[in-house]
């Protein structure tokens, strides 16, 4: 991978080093100024051996799975790579007949020998381009007549060995150089796998039905000199020059030209630009094109690469944000556990900043552990991972796997999750340490001081006004200089003036910031501020330039408070930012803020500023998360004035859950306009959605609680422990809701995930997707076949079983071209007047036994057999496939990255159009009629455009593609009759249609267990942390748990009790997720935001799969806290009782 | 060994029966003799207080006679039943019939209602949940709460939360009640509040109570107190004698 996201691999790999050495450079300062602090932390990792465990497996999956996706993409990308520095070899660039410089039947678009020999003059002593390769070529079919194999399509090429010579000559596996004479084949390796030839055996290749005698003299590698020409179709052989030259009647010209540039296989790249616009510029005003085809393909590695990295790194953000809330969910439940020790710390004078240092150094311990053994385990994956793709869908992907990893993706990984987790752990230390000594030693509850401004006008005024200072104008200034590049000095200097706002709070709370009565003596300002700016050059400059102003400000304020501060000028300094900054230090020391509404207030405004946005750019993801800020902080806002929170959270939650459902479900399209999202919404939507989710939940479970009490009571031995079981998770909102996100989260992307797939599959590779037809037979297209049952009858096949057939005379994309009517750009921009389209001509007796269903039809169609009748009947009619009209918006619509005709959409009943098909040999424009549209399920084996068969002759004369399509009659499988074909027919190719679909249905199900088990790992943070809760809960209610054994709980009631506990939260996750996951799937289905294929075709939910992706999830999660439910039914008596 | 007779009080039906009792906790490196061989009878209705310095075993002995803890040696018969060798199940359904438990930190859930937590070994025991709510109403009753049941501990004062234990305690109507320093973590007006709270229901009830505490005053108001040392009986004193001592104290 060179890139990913737009940014350079080097760049992000050079700056994760660099940000990774600042950390362990803070740590090692802080081991060296303050190392009982940092024994201190060391020595807690050893403490509780399980619970280390537990920490270090939570803290890996970031590194696993960013380590298991950039492996994927690295995987991909370089066995594509490698593949095509194979095939291709030394040649860079080939040069062809161009049919839009100049239109010729395809027997004339040749080059002649003279032609290259004047090129090849031309360009002698080059520094670019080394040599010319003129080519002939022909796809023919080709059978051994020892075993009686055959290969309907092979590309049988020839080279003039003169030419070779440049790049060392036609060389056999074993590096043996290869001369060909006439009636000699070097046949390639894929083809002599495929006919099982040998070096000596006799082989017949068929050129225009006629036998050509051929013997075997070598086994080549899969190369150009050996016929391998294209990626998926790489059996070929090379044959003798002249030979081929005079059966193809060429005479003195070449197919093409191959070019290769100086240089080895790789390093030759390097040119190619400067070699293919030497060539364009020497061939200027020549029907010819230049492709620089191994650059092209090596991009198209890394393109698809990329695509499979982007994939998995969406998915594994799910596991990401489950992973960052576990970390956070430990860290507090740590600080919880160390309450007293910390407050005994305080006590006897550490300061806040050790208490951090103290848990960044034991931080660091399990982040670093965490770090390796996630990267181990993220290549375990990535291998287990392709090895399951490899075997169940090797011949569909048509790639050899093997797993690499590039040294720059290993350092991203580990950087990566290194840093995710130190940041959490940091934010996550940092609150800890904000206790109160008294209350931590006797592990009490945390009090808050008394406020007098709390539910005031005034105290909210003070809120925004400290969350505008405290980043607020820094964040919003530069989210508007990205709105507006038109004055982005403008707000480039407004946040240049909110620099030291953030450090001002820090500073507040400071003995810096303290006036000189309560200021004491030799504390000076904290220096790793400083610190951290330098660390982080250049931008750390920033950082140094705010923090001093904030110093200075701190400085001349702090003796100059004054007594309070008039409530009028507060609004003031919101609007004015440096008149609020000023404001913010003088304010009186020690009065609390209520942050959320700051930041709330902050976020609405952004938010407003990104709805604006995303309305005039019709970008989905900035309009709805703009709309979430916005309702944050309106529920930020309810709760501050003390409006009851059950009521606040729950209506805010439904009412932002509510818009998620809408906006993609394109109902809100009559205000807002459409939208357009990609797989980022998936993301999006998923964490905005389970959020809300968990909110309702938490704040509402005790409404369903005597419910399960009641259901608990019909069970009478296990009332009591479902009795405490369903009290805990309610009172520890924090944890259960954090608990219960993260199994939710994962739950959610497993389930959307399953459900569409499903859904698609339903749609392309259900039994319509056949057509009514059994068996397809692709022919050579150099021997068209006259009369298939006769063909076949005469080649010993029984021909009763066949009860129709139907032919097919295809115009491949590339040789073919349709009006685009609508006008729609091409992915270069470009509007062109005609775009590539497959079109396909069916004799009449296709149309009338052809079972395809119609998407729509045009107006005087009455049903799908009207449609296909008319065309039966011959004429200018035509009938679009469905792909014409997908729109390329949604959650990554197709039609983005190719340049194939599209449509407007139709509506059932349309008025019938004209489309113009022109054949880009000749320029002839022939015009049909469109009547129907296909169903989607079509596509899978017909994907192009229907017209009667005269009409495509017409349109496309000089089109070779020849497919006969057989329906069987009952009794005879389709598999075997296919094979007998096979077997019987040397000039063609068959297949039984259902295999086909059940291969794809293989490899489907491959991936969507790769996707499932990657997903899947997430489930592991959601699993990590319910056994976290619960064995904390193990230790916090010792004393509890004492006291139920003393009046009368058994042992089992007791793990019981845990069991259910952890159940409920596991349940209600899972439950979230799977609810969620199928409505978010039905509306993004039913309203075609996933593609317009989708809109009508109905929804179902894959019930089995995702009751067993819900049972495992439930069962792993009740697995897990087994221990911890064992541990607490075995806790003595007594000790508990006696002993905190 | 030692060994004291029954108090004067009323000493009809033998209770508690301790013989011999020995306790040792190993801490790895240290072996600490708890209790060195107790034997001990309680009549049926008679309140006793254990005394003794910290250390000296008297919760080990609470702990070893109700079955909250095994011991090494020794046999404890409660009611006239054996329970040095009944099955952990067996004793916690025994401990859930017939005993009752007050402790220093009262040791409510946090997550229930006063109600709930007094109903809770009502429940444990098999009693159906609207008798086991109407009886927990009443034993909040008894102890003057009835107004706070849907209350949760932490809206309680410290005096209110342990009525709310000792409720809990008497729920199940149970024969014996231990209390371990009850009124430890009470200030003296308070404890004598829950003291004479004790002393009542133990005269209405004719339940046998057996409390360890550290205040003479708390020990006055018992029957019969046993000062413990070292992890043995040291002496036994009548309520006047220790009435006089807490004058004293």
């Amino acid at each position: 991978m060179n890139d990913i996201f737009g940014l350079s691999m080097t760049y992000i790999a050079a700056g994760c080093l660099v940000v990774t050495a600042a950390i362990l450079a803070l740590i090692a300062f802080i081991a060296i100024r303050n190392p009982v602090m940092f024994k201190m932390g060391l020595r807690n990792i050893p403490r509780r051996k399980a619970q280390t465990t537990l920490i270090i497996i939570g803290l890996m999956l970031s590194t696993l799975i960013i380590t298991a996706a950039f492996g994927t993409g690295d995987t991909l990308t370089s066995s594509i790579t490698s593949q095509i520095y194979e095939m291709a070899g030394e040649a860079d660039e080939y040069i062809t007949w161009d049919t839009e410089k100049e239109a010729a039947p395809a027997d004339q678009q040749v080059i002649p020998l003279a032609r290259v020999d004047e090129l090849r003059q031309q360009f002698a002593g080059d520094e670019d381009i080394q040599a010319f390769l003129p080519f002939l070529t022909e796809q023919l079919p080709v059978q051994n007549t020892r075993t009686r194999l055959n290969e309907p399509a092979a590309r049988i090429v020839a080279f003039r060995p003169a030419d070779t010579e440049a790049l060392g000559g036609l060389k056999d596996l074993s590096g043996r150089p290869v001369t060909l004479g006439p009636g000699e084949l070097a046949v390639n390796k894929e083809l002599a796998e495929e006919i099982d030839a040998a070096v000596g055996d006799q082989v017949l290749a068929f050129y225009k039905g006629t036998p050509v005698p051929l013997t075997v003299t070598a086994i080549v590698p899969n190369q150009v000199l050996g016929g391998s020409f294209q990626f998926r179709q790489v059996q070929g052989g090379a044959t003798n020059f002249e030979f081929l030259s005079e059966l193809t009647a060429r005479g003195e010209n070449a197919d093409g030209v191959f070019v290769s540039n100086r240089g080895g296989v790789r390093s030759g790249l390097d040119r190619s630009d400067a070699a293919t616009a030497k060539l364009e510029a020497a061939l200027e005003g020549e029907p010819y094109r230049v492709e620089a085809f191994k650059k092209d393909g090596i991009e198209m590695a890394e393109f698809f690469g990329n695509i499979l990295l982007t994939f998995f790194i969406v998915l594994g953000l799910f596991s990401i944000a489950a992973g960052v809330l576990l970390i956070f969910l430990i860290f507090v439940m740590l600080a919880a556990e160390r309450k007293p020790e910390m407050g005994m710390a305080r006590a006897v004078g550490a300061k806040r900043r050790q208490l951090v240092e103290s848990f960044l150094a034991e931080g660091l311990g399990y982040d670093l552990g965490s770090a390796v053994v996630g990267l181990v385990a993220g290549i375990g994956v990535t291998f287990v991972m392709m090895a399951i793709l490899e075997s169940a869908a090797a011949d569909e992907i048509g790639l050899d796997m093997s797993v690499t990893f590039a040294a720059r993706s290993l350092i991203v990984s580990f950087c990566l999750g290194l840093i995710a987790t130190f940041i959490v752990i940091f934010v996550s230390s940092w609150r800890a340490s904000r206790l109160n000594i008294v209350a931590a030693i006797r592990d009490l509850p945390e009090t808050r001081p008394l406020n007098p401004e709390r539910a005031t006008w005034l105290g909210y005024s003070r809120a925004i006004l400290n969350g505008v200072v405290a980043g607020g104008i820094t964040a919003i200034s530069l989210l508007a200089a990205l709105r507006f590049p038109g004055q982005a000095p403008l707000f480039l200097l407004a946040a240049l003036v909110g620099l030291p706002g953030p450090w001002l709070g820090m500073l507040r709370g400071h003995n810096f910031g303290a006036p000189a009565a309560d200021r004491k003596s030799g504390e000076r300002a904290p220096a790793w501020p400083f610190i951290l700016g330098v660390c982080t050059l250049p931008f750390g400059l920033l950082v140094i330039m705010g923090y001093a102003l904030a110093l200075l400000l701190v400085r001349i304020t702090r003796d100059r408070k004054p007594e309070s501060m008039p409530g009028w000028l507060l609004p003031a300094g919101i609007a004015i930012a440096p008149l609020g900054v000023v404001l913010s230090a003088l304010q009186t020391r020690g009065r609390a803020v209520a942050w959320s509404v700051g930041f709330g207030t902050v976020g609405a405004v952004m938010g407003a500023l990104m709805v604006q946005w995303g309305l005039e750019a019709n970008q989905m993801f900035l309009f709805a998360g703009g709309v979430s800020l916005i309702f944050f902080w309106v529920a930020a806002t309810l709760r501050y004035f003390h409006i009851h929170e059950r009521l606040t959270f729950t209506v805010v939650s439904a009412w932002l859950l509510a818009l998620w459902y809408l906006v993609p479900g394109k109902k809100l399209d009559w205000l807002v306009g459409p939208l357009e999202g990609d797989i980022e919404m998936f993301f999006l939507s998923g964490v905005a959605m389970v959020t809300c989710g968990v909110f309702i939940v938490v704040y509402n479970a005790d409404i369903i609680l005597p419910v399960v009490e009641k259901l608990g009571s019909r069970f009478g031995r296990i009332m009591p422990a479902m009795k405490t079981a369903v009290a805990y998770p309610l009172t520890s909102r924090f944890r259960t809701g954090m608990t219960m996100a993260m199994i939710g989260l994962i739950m959610f992307a497993l389930v959307v995930n399953s459900t569409l797939n499903s859904n698609f599959e339903r749609i392309f590779l259900s039994e319509e997707s056949r057509g009514g037809w059994d068996v397809q037979l692709m022919v050579n297209p150099n021997n068209p076949i006259t009369g298939l049952r006769a063909t076949v009858a005469g080649a010993g096949v029984d021909t009763a079983p066949i009860a129709a057939v139907g032919e097919n005379r295809i115009a491949y994309g590339w040789e073919a071209e349709v009006e685009n009517r609508d006008g729609f750009e091409n992915d270069d921009g470009e509007v062109k007047e005609f775009s590539r389209l497959t079109v396909i001509g069916a004799d009449r007796d296709y149309f009338q036994n052809t079972e395809i269903s119609l998407k729509a039809r045009a107006a005087g169609y009455p049903n799908d057999r009207a449609a296909w009748g008319a065309l039966a009947d011959g004429g200018a009619l035509a009938i679009l496939p469905a792909s014409v009209t997908a729109e390329p918006e949604g959650f990554g619509g197709p039609g983005e990255f190719t340049d194939v005709l599209r449509l407007k959409p139709l509506q059932d009943g349309f008025e019938p159009f004209t489309l113009g098909l022109r054949d880009p040999g000749s320029g002839n424009i022939v015009t049909v009629t469109v009547i129907g549209q296909a169903k989607e399920a079509g596509e899978i084996f017909w994907n192009g455009m229907f017209v009667p068969l005269e009409t495509h002759k017409e349109a496309y004369p000089d089109a070779k593609g020849q497919a006969f399509y057989l329906s069987l009659g009952p009794g005879m499988g389709s598999r075997q009759y296919a094979r007998t074909l096979e077997a019987a027919l040397v000039t063609a190719s068959a297949e039984s249609l259902q295999k086909v679909l059940d291969d794809q249905q293989a490899t489907s199900n491959a991936f969507m267990l790769v996707f499932q088990g990657f997903m899947g790992l997430g489930l592991i943070v959601g699993i990590a942390a319910l056994g976290v809760v619960a064995s904390r809960a193990v230790v916090e209610r010792r004393q509890q748990i004492g006291m139920l054994r003393a009046i009368g709980y058994k042992r089992g009631m007791v793990a019981l009790s845990f069991l259910f506990e952890s159940g409920f939260v596991a349940a209600s996750g899972v439950l979230l997720g799977l609810l969620l996951g199928v409505s978010l799937s039905w509306v993004l289905f039913t309203s075609g935001s996933v593609g317009e294929e989708s809109k009508n075709a109905g929804f179902t939910v894959p019930w089995l799969n995702l009751a067993g992706v819900s049972a495992l999830a439930f069962g792993a999660s009740m697995l897990m806290t087994f221990l911890p439910a064992r541990s607490a039914s075995r806790v003595p008596i007594a000790e508990a009782l006696r002993y905190e | 060994m030692t060994s004291f007779a029954t108090g004067s009080t009323p000493a009809d039906e033998v209770v508690i029966e301790a013989r011999d009792v020995h306790k040792t906790y190993d801490t790895g490196s240290v072996q600490v003799h708890a209790l060195r061989g107790v034997s001990l009878t309680v009549p049926r209705g008679e309140m006793v207080a254990i005394m003794g310095p910290s250390g000296c075993g008297k919760t080990t002995l609470l702990n070893s006679l109700s079955g909250l803890d095994d011991f090494d040696s020794g046999t404890v018969h409660i009611n006239g039943t054996d329970i040095t060798r009944m099955a952990d199940d067996r004793k916690t359904e025994f401990r859930a019939r017939d005993m009752g438990f007050v402790f220093q930190t009262y040791n409510l859930l946090p997550v229930l209602s006063a109600v709930e937590n007094v109903e809770l070994p009502l429940i444990v025991s098999g009693v159906k949940p609207k008798i086991a709510r109407q009886m927990a109403l009443e034993s909040l009753g008894r102890v003057r709460l009835r107004e706070f049941a849907t209350h949760r501990p932490n809206q309680l004062s410290g005096g209110q939360r342990q009525r709310v234990t000792i409720a809990r305690a008497l729920v199940n109507r149970p024969a014996i009640m231990w209390a371990d320093e009850p009124t430890g973590a009470l200030d003296s007006g308070t404890a004598g509040e829950i003291m004479d709270l004790i002393v009542e229901l133990n005269r209405e009830a004719r339940q046998t109570t057996v409390l360890v505490t550290h205040d003479p005053k708390v020990a006055a108001r018992c029957h019969r107190t046993i000062l413990m040392a070292d992890g043995v009986i040291d002496v036994e004193r009548t309520q006047s004698e220790m009435a006089a001592v807490a004058a004293g104290h």
